[in-house]
């Protein structure tokens, strides 16, 4: 009695744990499928968004947007093809309907079309419709490819935007959903049950019946079952809900359906249907076999408890991941701060440039960036705006500031620096772009050089505030030896260059209006009707609080950055200009001291001060003669000589091979006379004669730049 | 710029006249070999007449000093003006050398 009671209480017990079991299996089931169609639609929603701002930047350059979409396509392989939708009218020109296709060939070639018509009218479809509304990007109905395979397509539309924010029509990415019933039917929790995916609508997109797929609505195929039950099940799992129920089936057997939505934005359901004989099968058996029953139940029993053990575990161990993820990210975003620049003024020393940056990312980590670096008296500076935020966005945005720093080590031409870091970046798999502008300023002339990649244009503040000319060209990373034209301006005494990225402009307030250009501009104004000038930390100041008093309790949407760069250097007219040519030969150097000394008797030196000169400049002469030519090749050397009432300025430049003084290290002047070494002497005694220093190697030449400051007395 | 070398006083004495640069380098190198071998005798580096010295310079002084020194002779630089003693000094070679007046 008391082992037929116990394993009564022990089946009562069993079943109740099977019960729970079985919906486990299935709620697992449902979201690793749902995990893996996320996997297989994610990229191509990452990707869809991604193009919108290059689309939005090039509407209205139709053969460079042409470009952009087949080597977006080119990377994008699992997309057949790409439209645009625009609003009715947008060009006034083309009619009402306006919608250019771009499709993937069979051939690898594509071929672009315009699909818009009275008859083919999107403007009145459901999904433009839908989709001009859902601003984080939306899935259609699925369809059927109306050519060639007959396959399950399906489109994501994200709205586009103009420049200015204004909504203006949608993007579709077209997708064969070719691998959904694969990825779905991959695996089944016993062996009669099966999946079923329906679409928003109900359509039913997987299913064990064929000819339900794509032609059946889960209320049409589900009409035969008179369980009333059934109604309400299927309104539960259209409208989204998770949950189980059971019902009987045509054959009024019982049946377990367990449903869930697929997770992102598809609309997508998915049900789990096992039966509840295959379920208990083995249990009704076991009835009859009490002492069985009780080893299987307790073997039950302690699975049950090794699984609850486990699971417990899990938890700890998401619980430990989730935490070393927050620490890491903490330690990313530090590692990401310290990348940029942070004391200012970052030249103190000097008084020809003024400059001053900030970076806010709307995430621990972000997109945006900017640098800046003095090499040959050179400013060599950047901003850019990674495609995307967060992580994915820091990595490229750590690897372009790197090569920026790399690349403009060695390269002075804007253009070049932008294309060569094009060339690096445009296999990245992820399909992130990056806007960038890149300047060099020639410090002593005022010339400023520039590149822009898709950046929004700097504004130029000096008279008046304006922009600066650029060519838009593409931004970084899109299509692999794009020739960039780059611009030059001369800077004027006070000229304030003002730099900043996407986040700025369009940084929104609660109710979506955007900070705009036009009050960048006016703020800019404001300050230098106020001070005369704009300096750089004034005005990042002025603009960060009119854009957060703009904004309000709106959350940051976006990565914001801000560089101004002044350049503040006073002209000085040149008030005496020497040169002198020499060969490359040793005995040569005596033509120097006359040519030195009549420079600073010209400029009232008195002996000291004029021996000092004659000094530095031969041992800078001698160097270049010493290592600059191979043995027995002969060359020449210019040097020229200009003061102003500030500075004597000495520029050597020799055709020999490429020779960088300034490179070696100084001697140790403190060593013993047996320790000390013969060499090195010279350019330690430039080093400490003049002011300042500067090698660079221009146009197949080297140019030493010596300087030194004029005092009052001399 | 000449160099003369004299034996004065049972110590070798250099007498430079002029300027010391690049340039002059080569033959003054040429006119100090006599110092090599200064066996017993201290060598005198006389700069009263020295009007200028480049590193080139300051090389052929290292170089006496460092053969001079084994040999147990002393160099001594006399008379030098107040320019050259700056140079001697921001390259640390008045550390190195004994100075007469």
């Amino acid at each position: 009695m008391l082992v037929e009671g116990a394993s009564m209480v022990q089946y009562w017990y069993a079943s109740k744990k099977i019960g729970q079991e079985v919906r486990q299996r299935a709620e697992t089931e449902l979201r690793a499928k749902s995990l893996e169609i996320q996997n297989q639609l994610q990229p191509v929603e990452v990707a869809t968004q991604n193009i919108e701002g290059l689309v939005a930047r090039n509407i209205h350059r139709p053969d460079t947007l042409k470009v952009i979409i087949e080597k977006w396509l080119d990377r994008n392989p699992s997309i057949l093809g790409l439209c645009i939708c625009f609003e009715a009218n947008y060009f006034p020109e083309r009619g009402r309907w306006y919608e250019p296709y771009t499709l993937r060939r069979s051939n690898g070639k594509y071929a672009h079309m315009q699909l818009g018509s009275a008859s083919h009218d999107y403007l009145s479809s459901d999904w433009y419709l839908q989709g001009l509304k859902a601003m984080d990007g939306r899935w259609s109905e699925p369809y059927m490819d109306a050519e060639g395979a007959r396959a399950m397509v399906c489109t994501y539309t994200f709205p586009l935007h103009d420049r200015s924010g204004n909504l203006i029509g949608i993007l579709g990415s077209d997708v064969s959903l070719e691998w959904l019933s694969r990825v779905v039917n991959a695996t089944h929790i016993y062996p009669s049950s099966f999946n079923l995916l329906v679409s928003r609508e109900g359509t039913m997109m997987v299913s064990p019946v064929d000819s339900f797929v794509m032609r059946a609505n889960l209320r049409d195929a589900t009409s035969k079952i008179k369980d009333a039950a059934i109604h309400n099940l299927n309104e539960r799992i259209l409208s989204g809900e998770s949950g189980h129920a059971v019902i009987r089936n045509e054959q009024g057997e019982r049946e377990y359906v367990f449903f869930a939505p697929v997770k992102g934005n598809t609309g997508w359901s998915m049900a789990v249907v096992c039966s509840h004989k295959e379920i208990y099968s083995g249990l009704r058996s076991l009835l009859f076999r009490m002492l069985m029953l009780l080893l299987a139940g307790l073997a039950l029993l302690s699975f049950i408890i090794y699984r609850a053990i486990k699971s417990f575990k899990h938890i700890e161990e998401v619980n430990a991941v989730q935490n070393a993820l927050a620490n890491e990210l903490n330690i990313a975003s530090d590692i990401q701060m310290s990348m940029l620049p942070k004391t200012y003024p970052p030249f103190p020393d000097r008084d020809d440039i003024d400059i001053y940056g900030f970076l806010t990312p709307a995430k621990a980590v972000g997109g945006d960036l900017f640098d800046f670096f003095i090499r040959n008296e050179k400013l060599f500076f950047c901003i850019g705006d990674v495609s995307g935020k967060g992580v994915p966005a820091s990595l490229v945005m750590a690897v372009v500031r790197s090569l920026f720093r790399s690349v403009a080590s060695h390269e002075a031409s804007p253009e070049r620096i932008i294309a060569h870091i094009n060339d690096l970046s445009v296999d990245n798999e992820s399909n992130m772009f990056v806007t960038m502008f890149v300047g060099v300023l020639d410090l002593p002339k005022g010339l400023l050089r520039y590149c822009n990649a898709g950046h929004d244009a700097p504004l130029l503040i000096s008279k008046d505030v304006r922009s600066l000319p650029v060519e838009p060209n593409l931004p970084l990373g899109v299509v692999l030896g794009w020739q960039f034209k780059g611009g030059e301006i001369q800077l004027d005494y006070g000229t304030t260059i003002f730099l900043y990225t996407d986040g700025l402009a369009e940084a929104e307030d609660i109710a979506h209006n955007q900070f705009r250009r036009e009050r960048i501009i006016k703020e800019a104004e404001n300050l230098r009707d106020a001070e005369g000038m704009a300096r750089p930390e004034p005005l990042i100041t002025r603009m960060s609080d009119a854009v957060q008093s703009f904004v309000g309790e709106a959350e940051q949407s976006d990565d914001l950055t801000m560089l101004a760069l002044q350049y503040t250097k006073e002209h000085h007219a040149a008030i005496l200009t020497r040169s002198l040519t020499l060969t490359n030969d040793l005995k040569q150097i005596e033509m120097l001291a006359p040519f030195v000394e009549e420079v600073c008797k010209s400029l009232g030196f008195d002996g000291a001060a004029t021996m000092k000169m004659n000094l530095a400049i031969e041992e800078a002469v001698a160097n270049i003669i010493n290592y600059a030519y191979p043995k027995g090749q002969e060359g020449t050397l210019h040097i020229d000589a200009e003061a102003n009432d500030e500075r004597l300025k000495f520029t050597i430049s020799d055709n020999g091979s490429p020779f960088d003084p300034t490179a070696r290290e100084d001697v140790d002047i403190s060593l013993p006379a047996d320790k000390r070494p013969i060499g090195g002497l010279g350019i330690f005694l430039v080093r400490q004669l003049m002011d300042s220093i500067n090698y660079e190697r221009v146009d197949g030449q080297n140019v030493l730049t010596l300087r030194k400051k004029l005092e009052p007395t001399q | 710029m000449t160099t003369t070398i004299k034996e004065i006083e049972g110590n070798l004495v250099a007498i430079f006249e002029g300027r010391l640069d690049t340039a002059a380098a080569p033959q003054c190198e040429k006119d100090l070999q006599p110092l090599n071998d200064c066996q017993g005798h201290d060598v005198i580096l006389d700069c009263t007449s020295l009007s200028y010295i480049s590193s080139s310079g300051l090389r052929l002084f290292l170089s006496v000093l460092k053969k001079a020194k084994p040999l147990g002779s002393h160099v001594y630089i006399k008379g030098m003006n107040a320019d050259l003693r700056n140079v001697f000094t921001m390259t640390g070679f008045i550390n190195l050398f004994e100075f007469k007046d």
